[in-house]
């Protein structure tokens, strides 16, 4: 019996992550706001509560043009020239 | 390896798909090296080409994966061409693919097919154009869905995030009827010629049909629609929608009659599709508490008269329309695409 595989996986990329920092004290924080209601918010109060206690400083905010879109090289150019991590979100 | 399967029972093969999880719940079609083979001659393609790719999901969507998808929906080999225009329709930029394909709101992918090629492969635009019952329509929107699942991994519960979905799902394509209509056909709006064939995708999570047997002209007719494409449940009420109406039987015959242009309706529906902002805070679809001002400030519901698509379908009798709101225009657009036949 043949069977017709009708599929296509997802080519493949090869991903490094970044190593996770020990501290984010003196940090540069970098926020995608993916244009979700409210998502400017959350990420607000979620850095806010990330300098407070752990010392990370917002240092560039961009906004993504819808969340279907992806973000714009440009600001990605800029978030890895600005920020020594990012926070992105969020969802429903 | 044979060509056919000769001697195995054909639920067999049906139960095998099944098995494999490729199935969107009907049975399918089991393909043959001869009918992926047709499939692909009918589009005029060789196996490999790429019709488009998603970066964003790392999607590449080959020729010949559609034509085994589209054997397997129940497509005849000239419907191919359809199928192919749809899918590439999708994977455009300005599609936006991710979003209406794997979002909570769940939409179907409604395929409006325009010019010469609607009589040739018998597309229905007549009566019960939006049902069952013709097998273009129901196969080609078939294997534009069978496609999304299995080519570009839109499996609900993993990349497709539907609360719901909607069985528009399973299939959504029609015709206009370019014949019996007011204005030029809609792909004529759209950049194209009359004579060429198009399948617009559009991305949709709801379908209402609109009533009115009284209306003998377009005011209390449109108002009708200005009031259901401004319903509270409504997605994208904020000021950025985009919406597919439906105009059918004699509703089209009261525009037609008035003489009101395409353009005229469009603006009429921007100018009356609206709520209040109070009745928006009143059921939080917008925050805070309601002021005094709010219960006399609008909230419009289209910003252009171009976020309004207007087609004709269905048949001669009746007083039903429908209309489709979008997912929303910020998020995603209607896509033309022409229709290449070999």
């Amino acid at each position: 019996m043949k069977l017709f595989d009708p599929t296509t996986a997802p080519a493949v990329r090869v991903l490094t992550l970044a190593t996770r920092p020990a501290s984010l004290a003196g940090l540069r924080l970098g926020l995608v706001d993916n244009t979700k209601f409210n998502s400017d918010t959350l990420l607000r109060k979620l850095a806010d509560r990330l300098q407070r206690r752990h010392g990370a400083q917002v240092t560039v905010t961009r906004r993504k043009r819808s969340p279907s879109h992806e973000i714009d090289e440009n600001d990605i150019k800029t978030l890895r020239s600005q920020a020594d991590l990012v926070v992105s979100g969020i969802g429903d | 390896m044979p060509d056919t399967d000769a001697g195995v029972e054909p639920h067999v093969l049906i139960e095998a798909y099944y098995d494999a999880g490729w199935t969107d719940g009907l049975p399918v079609v089991p393909p043959t090296e001869a009918t992926v083979a047709a499939m692909l001659a009918g589009a005029g393609l060789k196996g490999h080409e790429v019709l488009g790719e998603i970066a964003g999901r790392n999607t590449v969507v080959t020729a010949d994966k559609v034509a085994i998808n589209a054997v397997m929906a129940g497509c005849r080999p000239e419907y191919a061409p359809v199928v192919v225009a749809a899918l590439r329709g999708l994977c455009r930029e300005e599609f936006a693919y991710h979003g209406p394909a794997s979002s909570t709101g769940g939409s179907a992918m409604v395929l409006i097919v325009n010019g010469p090629i609607i009589e040739r492969l018998q597309i229905n635009h007549g009566n019960n154009a939006l049902g069952q019952g013709h097998r273009a329509n129901a196969t080609i929107g078939r294997a534009v869905r069978l496609s999304m699942m299995n080519v570009m991994n839109t499996r609900p519960g993993f990349l497709d995030r539907a609360t719901l979905g909607n069985p528009g799902k399973y299939a959504f394509c029609f015709a206009e009827h370019e014949l019996d209509h007011p204005w030029a056909p809609f792909h004529t709006t759209r950049g194209f010629a009359a004579r060429d064939s198009t399948v617009t995708v559009y991305a949709s999570n709801s379908l209402y049909q609109i009533y009115n047997q009284l209306a003998a002209t377009p005011e209390p007719l449109l108002l009708e629609f200005a009031d259901a494409l401004g319903n509270l449940g409504a997605p994208n009420l904020k000021g950025f929608n985009e919406s597919l109406l439906i105009f059918a039987g004699e509703h089209a015959e009261i525009l037609r009659a008035s003489g009101w242009s395409r353009r005229d309706v469009q603006q009429f529906l921007v100018e009356h599709t609206r709520r209040r902002v109070a009745d928006l805070k009143r059921t939080a679809r917008l925050p805070g508490e309601i002021t005094t001002a709010d219960e006399t400030t609008w909230r419009y519901v289209f910003d252009s008269p171009h976020d309004l698509h207007l087609v004709c379908a269905g048949g001669r009798a009746g007083s039903w329309s429908a209309c489709l709101p979008g997912w929303g225009k910020k998020w995603t657009r209607a896509v033309t695409e022409r229709i290449i036949e070999p």
